[in-house]
């Protein structure tokens, strides 16, 4: 019945004790239908929201934090805080934009209580509303560009071992290796050339 | 420097970041380090991932804030509320208040199930303040046994809602110099016109009900279902 879809109302509905059965068969139609109003630009409960934007919601804090463990654990709070104080009724676009709001406060809060000052940052513009290019392999386009654009600046020994090491996620050793060098010598360059990096990226930020 | 390193390591090790007293030239290098990665795998979530924290928010979610005052009714006062709800959403008698329920009289009003344009035929108008005492701007609480709910009067206008909350039938405390009814349970906050103002809930809560109210013989009325026998 529709009632089994109104989140608030599971554990109502799911029971297996007679109190719990009684109200299920009380949970009038009426109300659920209201409760259940469904316009196309809008979602039909929690899951929906979470289904459409979670991959959304990671990439995006993928590429501010730059591994797995951090992005899921912020995508998490993300959603932990946003899908409870969340109105359906609102349409998807303002759903999106209270999500995107959501990602910049928690992405901000996280690097307060960790490194102290404010590493990247949500742009303002920037709405869960952005067509998303789903390449298949992974990866957002706006990401890979701004790499591109900052190993394009370096010289080619920089710009190798960045690459197996950050985008190949070639270990030391396979780096080493793959440029014929000791594993000491590839650390010192990995070092070298990201300092370089962020050099250039500083650059082109200005 | 050695923050730095470690920092960079971590990402590259794909294990979580550690906090570390960060100055500026490590700043620009944690930052390039982040854009350089974002190019890299694990841009894509895991299905792992997904399935897991999809499970986690139905359990958070399920699990509303305690209520001691509800929990302990539960039985007799939610079932009999929502079966109220079903009269109350689409007909302008909201059914029996909360108290009759708690003394396990309930049932008092029946609808057909999904009938969207039920009318109260079965009502009666009660009284339940003087029209004086209801001056412009004045909102008043009323207990007429079968209902509770408020009254107010704006300009000519007169207005009644249901006193009960939409979401699990708790009763709403006036917040007189706001204007607005408050539920004790989960929060959710009506205007006295029985608008949602706002509610932390995960579900779309419905306004509350209206009633209909009069004036007659300087006084104001509802009309409300008739009292039991």
């Amino acid at each position: 019945m529709a009632g089994q879809k109104v989140w608030g109302r599971r554990k109502l509905d799911g029971g297996a004790d007679s109190e719990s059965d009684s109200v299920s068969v009380s949970v009038p139609a009426a109300a659920a239908v209201r409760l259940h109003v469904v316009t196309e630009d809008s979602y039909s409960d929690w899951e929906a929201v979470y289904n459409d934007n979670v991959g959304r919601v990671y990439r995006m804090m993928f590429a501010k934090v730059g591994n797995r463990p951090d992005a899921e654990d912020l995508t998490a709070e993300v959603f932990v805080t946003a899908l409870r104080p969340l109105q359906l009724s609102a349409s998807v676009g303002e759903v999106r934009a209270y999500l995107s709001a959501t990602v910049r406060t928690v992405l901000a809060a996280y690097w307060r209580r960790t490194l102290g000052r404010e590493i990247t940052r949500l742009e303002e513009d920037w709405a869960l509303t952005e067509p998303v290019t789903d390449t298949g392999d992974g990866g957002d386009s706006g990401a890979v560009a701004r790499a591109e654009a900052i190993l394009a600046e370096l010289p080619e020994r920089y710009r190798r071992i960045l690459q197996l090491r950050f985008i190949g996620s070639c270990s030391l050793k396979e780096a080493a290796k793959e440029l014929g060098v000791t594993v000491g010598n590839a650390k010192v360059l990995q070092h070298r050339a990201l300092r370089q990096a962020a050099a250039v990226a500083e650059r082109m930020e200005v | 420097m050695r923050g730095v390193r470690r920092f960079v390591e971590d990402l590259l090790s794909r294990r979580r970041t550690k906090p570390f007293a960060v100055d500026a030239a490590d700043e620009s290098q944690i930052r390039t380090a982040i854009a350089l990665r974002a190019a890299g795998p694990d841009a894509e979530p895991s299905d792992e991932f997904v399935s897991s924290l999809r499970e986690r928010l139905r359990t958070e979610l399920d699990d509303a804030p305690p209520v001691p005052e509800v929990r302990e009714v539960r039985g007799s006062r939610r079932r009999f509320v929502l079966s109220i709800a079903a009269a109350s959403a689409a007909s302008a008698a909201v059914g029996v208040g909360a108290e009759m329920a708690l003394s396990g009289s309930g049932g008092a009003v029946t609808a057909e199930p999904g009938d969207a344009t039920v009318t109260p035929d079965n009502g009666e108008w009660r009284g339940i303040v003087a029209v004086k005492d209801l001056p412009d701007g004045a909102v008043r609480p009323f207990d007429v046994g079968s209902i509770v709910g408020f009254v107010h009067r704006s300009g000519d206008e007169l207005n009644a809602v249901s006193g009960v909350c939409t979401h699990l039938g708790c009763k709403l405390a006036l917040d007189g110099p706001a204007r607005r009814l408050k539920c004790p349970c989960h929060s959710a906050t009506f205007g006295v016109d029985g608008a949602v103002v706002q509610h932390r809930l995960p579900v779309a809560l419905p306004p509350l009900p209206k009633l209909m109210v009069r004036e007659s013989d300087g006084v104001v009325q509802v009309f409300v279902p008739p009292r039991q026998a």
